[in-house]
């Protein structure tokens, strides 16, 4: 018995491991191979599935989407690009991750054809750069806890004392995008006044917001009602349909541009040349704002969200690491976080 | 045979060492080089900065509250569930197995995002039902905190605690218990005098291994810890690699060089208190029959208890699970929610080939790495116990290095190594390094398992003219199917839902299961995530009951 059940067992894991060791096979090959027809794109962006069926169907080449986390970006790209086994033929971060893979020479000039009609900051040809959006930030709330006279009409009003306890929030000692955006708000919205720019800051860490990782967990807890209100992205109005969000009418709305550019040593550069064609393209930004709710650069197109047509989206200025180290530690003391 | 033994333990230390000390020297350089990859000038500078922090010393408090509070849940939950179901005539016994596994099929956000939906002090689904009924203006219970995360972390270790302690409390001789009460004691005094300390090893190892874990979790600080500010080890070092966009690990890792320096402290510790292994052991030539005892009146009380306790604990967040799964968003349940409620998640997760491909992929780095893994185990676990030499101590350390490591530090220091070898961006680099850093898992029931056989079996073989492996495979292995079971079990589930190396590690073709999930978390899709969720939990359910039942028909008593 004993005997018999040890020879099934052994039989059935060498079958699984020779169907998977095909699978395997298959695998590696074509991930360091040059085979036409194939690109590699490295990015941190919510459900481009459809935009890379579309960009099978118009060219032929099949793209492979690898997600990597913002925190784990430049470490991962770093590391392959010095052991000269970069997989990327595309990079796609915020902009001060670009900047620092330029920095290291991993980004390849390029002059896209689509990016014709872009505003001139969102193209950097020279340097390999492509701004196509921006990660807008903005007040995000439960029209189901809210009532329409009690929505904020201005970023201050996020510190009035009736928000205590209802408000969620990435760790603005942490969050990146975070710290760049309450900075921005100082010189886009208190007009460089730091006295009621700190008293803001003051007033909204008394409200004892709840803080999460990142943006990605903010949406949730406001949904679900456990928070009536949160700094978040009105994107998740468009993700988390048919959910009870929307956002509060405050201008302007600013964000970190997303950037994207062609690894020196792509292995597909000419698949990757056609990828930042179409994906700067007005079909692949009216996929991204429609599906994926993104605020994109290409002229005229904008997310199904109510209102967002109207209103000034800026980019902000972007941090350095050591401004952003600093500006944490500063944070850190407003906001009591140990 | 001193000749086989000593030939058997340094190539098992070349081979584990291979795979244990390369990522993990890869973040010693790390941590000791300037930039933010393996190999840069000199500095010290990472080290300093670290220690330095004026925060470090309540982090620390808080992690040592965390980690010896969860463990010792787990280990007491454990020894209890484990006593019931093995030992004594409680009805529906199985069913007081199958339970304390389930945590360990759950991915562990999903699990913490559970008891966030039950418990969180807005709106948690238990703390409104408490709220009504005694008609309460505030919530009792508040998740976001030290005790939660304790609760939470304690649930989901308890698994590793109940796998490690089940097959040790199954093969106890309750001879040493009758004997104990024909010398007069009560149950009590024998339970404390005599099983407690026979069971010494595997209560133990439990401890450790859970402490270990949990110093190495990142879940539980992340999803209940961080919102109630409280930060443990490795939130802490999260906050260290995500200020900022160039996230230095290299620093991080400097940091995970005293977790790793702490878990090999308690290593020795443990062999030191389970020196001299044959006062431990219970399986000798004479046989041995666990007996069931049996509850008498205290049945019913006890088994509405652990019913209790067990819908409670582990099967009320599974329910919610499946409720997350079928509402379009998160929401509170009420009749509007149950209105809107359909299978469109469901639906798209099964229709969605990148999760059928996670699917496939980890079913096969379960089934075959878990093999594999115990395979090894089961010569590292013999070595460990029955050669007890200096280089078998240095086997059994070297087994724990990548597994000690933080999981947040550990999967660079992978990364660091394979992208050195062909094997980079290949399902085998995730193969190798699940069973490198999860051999504990496999190691840990086994050695339990091993303490208990008395030497005499193999030795009354091999004077009887088997060979070596003969004895092995005839005397040896048929006794320790419980361990055998419980480390393929362990190893299996965890490397299905793995996602500390396979965030890193997995690339287009090699995706899995957590890395999956990861993306609907990090989009806030929780119904997606939970049906997916549900789905791995269904099918490590599948796996589990099928190894049970191949151990059960193994076992050479029943």
């Amino acid at each position: 018995m004993l005997k018999k059940i040890g020879i099934c067992i052994f039989l059935s894991v060498c079958l699984v491991s020779l169907v998977f060791a095909t699978g395997g096979k298959e695998k590696s090959s074509s991930a360091n191979s040059e085979l036409e027809g194939t690109v590699s794109f490295y990015a941190n962006i919510t459900s481009v599935e459809p935009l890379m069926e579309d960009f099978n169907k118009k060219t032929g080449v099949k793209a492979e989407y690898t997600r990597i986390s913002t925190t784990k970006f430049l470490s991962t790209v770093f590391t392959e690009f010095e052991a000269g086994k970069l997989l990327a033929d595309i990079v796609q971060a915020p902009l001060p991750v670009m900047e620092q893979l330029r920095a290291g020479g991993v980004l390849a000039p390029y002059k896209s054809p689509s990016a014709a009609g872009y505003p001139d900051w969102a193209k950097r040809e020279k340097d390999g750069i492509y701004m196509f959006g921006i990660e807008y930030v903005g007040l995000i709330y439960n029209k189901n806890l809210v009532k329409p006279e009690d929505v904020p009409k201005a970023y201050k009003d996020l510190a009035d004392p009736k928000w205590k306890n209802k408000i969620v929030m990435a760790d603005p000692s942490i969050h990146p995008t975070t710290i760049s955006w309450l900075v921005a708000l100082k010189q886009n919205v208190f007009n460089n006044d730091d006295a009621q720019w700190r008293d803001f800051l003051k007033g909204l860490a008394a409200n004892n917001p709840m803080f999460v990782a990142s943006f990605g967990p903010t949406p949730a807890p406001i949904a679900s009602g456990e928070k009536a209100i949160g700094i978040s992205m009105p994107k998740y109005i468009v993700t988390n349909a048919p959910a009870p969000l929307d956002w509060a009418r405050i201008e302007p709305l600013m964000g970190s541009p997303r950037a994207m550019g062609i690894s020196a040593k792509a292995p597909h550069p000419n698949a990757a040349k056609k990828f930042v064609d179409y994906w700067l393209s007005k079909d692949a930004a009216t996929i991204l704002a429609r599906d994926v709710g993104e605020y994109v650069l290409a002229p005229g197109v904008f997310p199904p969200i109510d209102g967002i047509d109207k209103v000034k989206v800026i980019p902000i200025e972007e941090l350095s690491d050591n401004e952003l180290t600093q500006w944490a530690a500063e944070f850190k003391k407003i906001f009591g976080t140990k | 045979m001193a000749q086989r033994h000593k030939r058997l333990t340094y190539s098992l230390i070349v081979l584990v060492g291979f795979l244990t000390v390369c990522p993990v020297l890869m973040l010693i350089l790390g941590s000791l080089s300037e930039g933010l990859t393996a190999f840069g000038t000199f500095t010290v500078k990472k080290y300093i900065a670290a220690y330095t922090d004026p925060d470090l010393f309540l982090v620390l408090f808080q992690t040592v509250v965390f980690v010896t509070g969860a463990a010792s849940l787990a280990t007491v939950l454990a020894l209890f569930l484990a006593y019931i179901s093995t030992r004594t005539d409680m009805p529906f016994r199985f069913l007081f197995k199958i339970i304390p596994v389930i945590p360990m099929m759950i991915p562990h956000i999903l699990f913490s995002i559970s008891w966030v939906m039950l418990l969180n002090p807005s709106n948690g689904i238990l703390n409104l039902l408490i709220r009504q009924l005694f008609s309460l203006d505030h919530s009792i219970f508040n998740i976001y905190t030290l005790p939660g995360m304790i609760m939470v972390e304690g649930l989901l270790d308890l698994p590793i605690a109940y796998l490690i302690i089940a097959p040790a409390m199954s093969s106890f001789d309750v001879a040493l218990e009758e004997s104990s009460h024909v010398c007069g004691s009560d149950s009590f005094r024998t339970l404390f005098k005599i099983t407690l300390p026979v069971l010494r090893p595997a209560i133990l190892a439990a401890f450790i291994l859970c402490m270990i874990r949990c110093l190495a979790s990142f879940a539980v600080p992340s999803a209940i810890g961080m919102p109630g500010r409280i930060y443990v080890l490795a939130t802490h070092l999260y906050r260290m690699v995500s200020t900022g966009f160039a996230a230095d690990y290299g620093k991080a890792a400097a940091v995970g060089v005293s977790v790793l320096v702490s878990s090999i402290i308690l290593i020795y510790v443990y062999r030191y208190f389970t020196s001299s292994s044959e006062k431990f052991v219970t399986i000798s030539g004479r046989g041995y029959k666990p007996t069931v005892i049996k509850l008498k009146k205290a049945k019913i009380p006890i088994f509405i208890i652990l019913l209790t306790l067990s819908f409670v604990l582990i099967i009320l967040p599974v329910l919610v699970l499946i409720y997350i799964s079928l509402v379009p968003y998160s929401m509170v349940p009420s009749a509007k929610a149950f209105a809107s409620m359909s299978l469109k998640n469901w639906i798209t997760v099964l229709k969605d080939p990148i999760s059928l491909l996670s699917l496939k992929n980890s079913l096969f780095l379960g089934v075959f790495g878990a093999t594999l893994g115990i395979a090894l185990s089961t010569f590292v676990a013999y070595v460990i116990v029955k050669v007890r030499t200096k280089s078998a101590g240095i086997l059994e350390t070297l087994s724990f290095l990548s597994f000690s490591f933080p999981g947040i530090v550990i999967g660079v220091g992978f990364m660091w190594f394979f992208v050195r070898t062909p094997l980079y961006a290949t399902i085998w680099a995730l193969l190798i390094g699940y069973i490198a850093t999860y051999l504990p898992y496999g190691i840990r029931p086994l050695t339990s398992a091993f303490i208990q056989i008395h030497s005499h079996l193999e030795e009354s073989s091999l004077v009887s003219g088997a060979s070596y492996l003969k004895t092995f495979r005839r005397i040896v292995i048929p006794l320790l199917t419980p361990g055998i079971v419980s480390g393929w079990i362990l190893m299996a589930t965890m490397f299905f839902r793995e996602l500390t190396l396979s965030v890193i590690l997995s690339r287009p073709g090699s995706e899995v299961l957590a890395v999956q999930i990861l993306r609907f978390s990090e989009d806030g899709q929780w119904g997606k995530l939970s049906a997916l969720g549900i789905i791995m939990i269904v099918v490590s359910t599948m796996l589990v009951s099928l190894v049970n039942f191949i151990g059960s028909k193994l076992r050479p008593m029943e």
